[in-house]
């Protein structure tokens, strides 16, 4: 898009304007004037047009020299200019570079301000260094280079941490840089460098974790919450995400499916099912043939519905969880011949042969010898699924008469 | 066998995608709303009692069909 034509008188006036509404916001403290002078991605036309004017007038620096009030911020001044200046000529990596420049130099002057005042204007830079850095990246790519800016952005973001994470009113913001980071390294799959922030958030024994934002305690514990599910830490990763869950705010459905779908897995994992209105609701429905499978004891049906999704589950990692289901499966076919075999005969119903197994696995489809059958009994019992021991000789698995089918409901099996 | 998968798989995977298909949407800066009674609706929507022993359902009729055919042709 070519910049529309101004005079350099026109341009000369926008320029000043925009001085004298950035030194007006810091002497009287307005943050919410701040954000929008760093929203670089939001395309106001605010913005917009002082871009224009600096494209015109070629030598802003020297309207800062000007006056005082505003070449004593030359140093978050001049790189912000150019940073506008490059964005709106398309050269996002050049546009990053000077952003990130001018994003230091405010972060600098933040630390020196006594008060939080300009908080909401330092979570704006944390967001627009992210997402410039994300289109410098981009562009890079396209280039054939390296991209490289989302993790220069996500050490630069790693500072900015470091100057809220103490003591004092200004902690209170350290939560939404958190985010930020989390953005950066799940999109990078450098997850692992969560791990510092989050021990700083989470040991504080001067911040209690509930003074922070609603918004940035939700978007935490749905980080939070995936990296417990991708180390299976499964009872943990439910509380994080049920809080998201249950603390997000009910307009932003795209976030609650996001979250459902790491808290379907994890609550299926300890034996809690979805209803069919909630998958249907947030359209889930790949989890539809699952819940179905547990519920009918149908290992084939859990197998083809994790093979149909495969590479949908892959993504978001969490194939393996639900891989793991088999074993509620199996218990709940083993239970379902139990009952059966109850409504014959009272007597016999807890002893069962493993033939038996063997047979309702081939109805399924599921070639299985015996041996085989034993094997995955023993495993069954030894993780508690099943009470009751094997008789190893007569190839049958005695159950015990009281309760032979443990519930895990709520417990997280020890894998 | 299900129980004994590796599990670094997991990690693995995200590695090479440079991308994460579920990043969480920003909420606005001052956006605020009630903390509690929204998410009730999606919070209520579990089921931890389903383990029942109802054996009419279709499946479990076949089962018991497969199961009893076999016992007699023994």
């Amino acid at each position: 898009m070519a910049s529309a034509y101004i005079s350099m008188g026109e341009a000369h006036r926008r320029i000043t304007d925009f001085l004298n509404r950035f030194s007006d916001a810091v002497s009287s403290q307005d943050a919410k004037s701040l954000c929008l002078i760093f929203s670089i991605s939001s395309n106001s036309s605010f913005l917009l047009s002082l871009s224009d004017a600096l494209i015109t007038f070629q030598d802003a620096s020297r309207v800062m020299r000007q006056a005082d009030r505003y070449s004593q911020y030359a140093d978050i001044l001049l790189p912000l200019f150019r940073a506008l200046q490059s964005y709106r000529l398309k050269n996002l990596v050049e546009s990053y570079q000077a952003f990130e420049k001018a994003a230091n130099a405010f972060t600098q002057e933040f630390r020196n301000w006594e008060s939080a005042w300009a908080l909401e204007a330092l979570y704006v830079i944390a967001y627009e260094t992210r997402i410039l850095a994300e289109r410098a990246d981009r562009e890079l790519a396209s280039n054939g280079k390296t991209p490289e800016k989302l993790k220069g952005a996500g050490s630069f973001l790693m500072k900015v941490f470091g100057v809220l994470a103490g003591k004092g009113s200004k902690r209170v913001g350290a939560l939404y840089v958190t985010c930020q980071l989390f953005k950066i390294y799940f999109k990078l799959g450098t997850v692992h460098l969560c791990k510092s922030v989050t021990r700083s958030i989470e040991t504080a024994r001067i911040f209690d974790f509930e003074e922070f934002p609603l918004r940035d305690k939700v978007t935490y514990m749905y980080y939070t919450g995936r990296l417990e599910v991708y180390n299976e830490n499964f009872s943990a990763a439910d509380h994080k995400l049920s809080y998201a869950l249950s603390h997000c705010n009910p307009q932003k459905e795209r976030n609650i499916r996001m979250i459902l779908k790491y808290l379907i897995p994890v609550k299926l994992s300890i034996g809690i099912l979805p209803k069919t209105s909630l998958l249907e609701k947030y359209n889930l429905t790949e989890y539809n043939n699952i819940v179905l499978a547990l519920r009918r004891g149908d290992l084939r049906l859990l197998r083809c519905a994790l093979q149909e999704h495969e590479d949908q589950f892959l993504r978001s990692g969490v194939y393996l969880v639900l891989e793991k289901l088999e074993l509620q499966v199996y218990q709940r076919l083993l239970k379902k011949i139990y009952i059966i075999q109850k409504q014959k005969d009272q007597n016999k119903a807890h002893q069962i042969k493993l033939d038996l197994i063997v047979r309702a696995l081939k109805w399924l489809e599921i070639d299985m010898d015996v041996d085989e059958v034993e094997c995955i009994m023993s495993i069954l019992i030894y993780k508690n699924f099943v009470k009751g021991y094997f008789a190893h000789k007569s190839k049958v698995v005695v159950l015990s008469k009281q309760d032979p089918f443990p519930r895990l409901t709520g417990k997280a099996v020890n894998s | 066998m299900a129980t004994e998968q590796p599990k670094p798989a997991t990690v693995d995977v995200k590695m090479d995608l440079f991308e994460d298909d579920d990043e969480f949407e920003e909420f606005d800066i001052d956006q605020e709303w009630e903390a509690k009674k929204e998410g009730k609706e999606a919070t209520q929507q579990w089921e931890d009692d389903w383990d029942d022993d109802d054996v009419n359902d279709d499946f479990s009729l076949q089962l018991k069909r497969e199961l009893e055919s076999n016992t007699e042709k023994k």
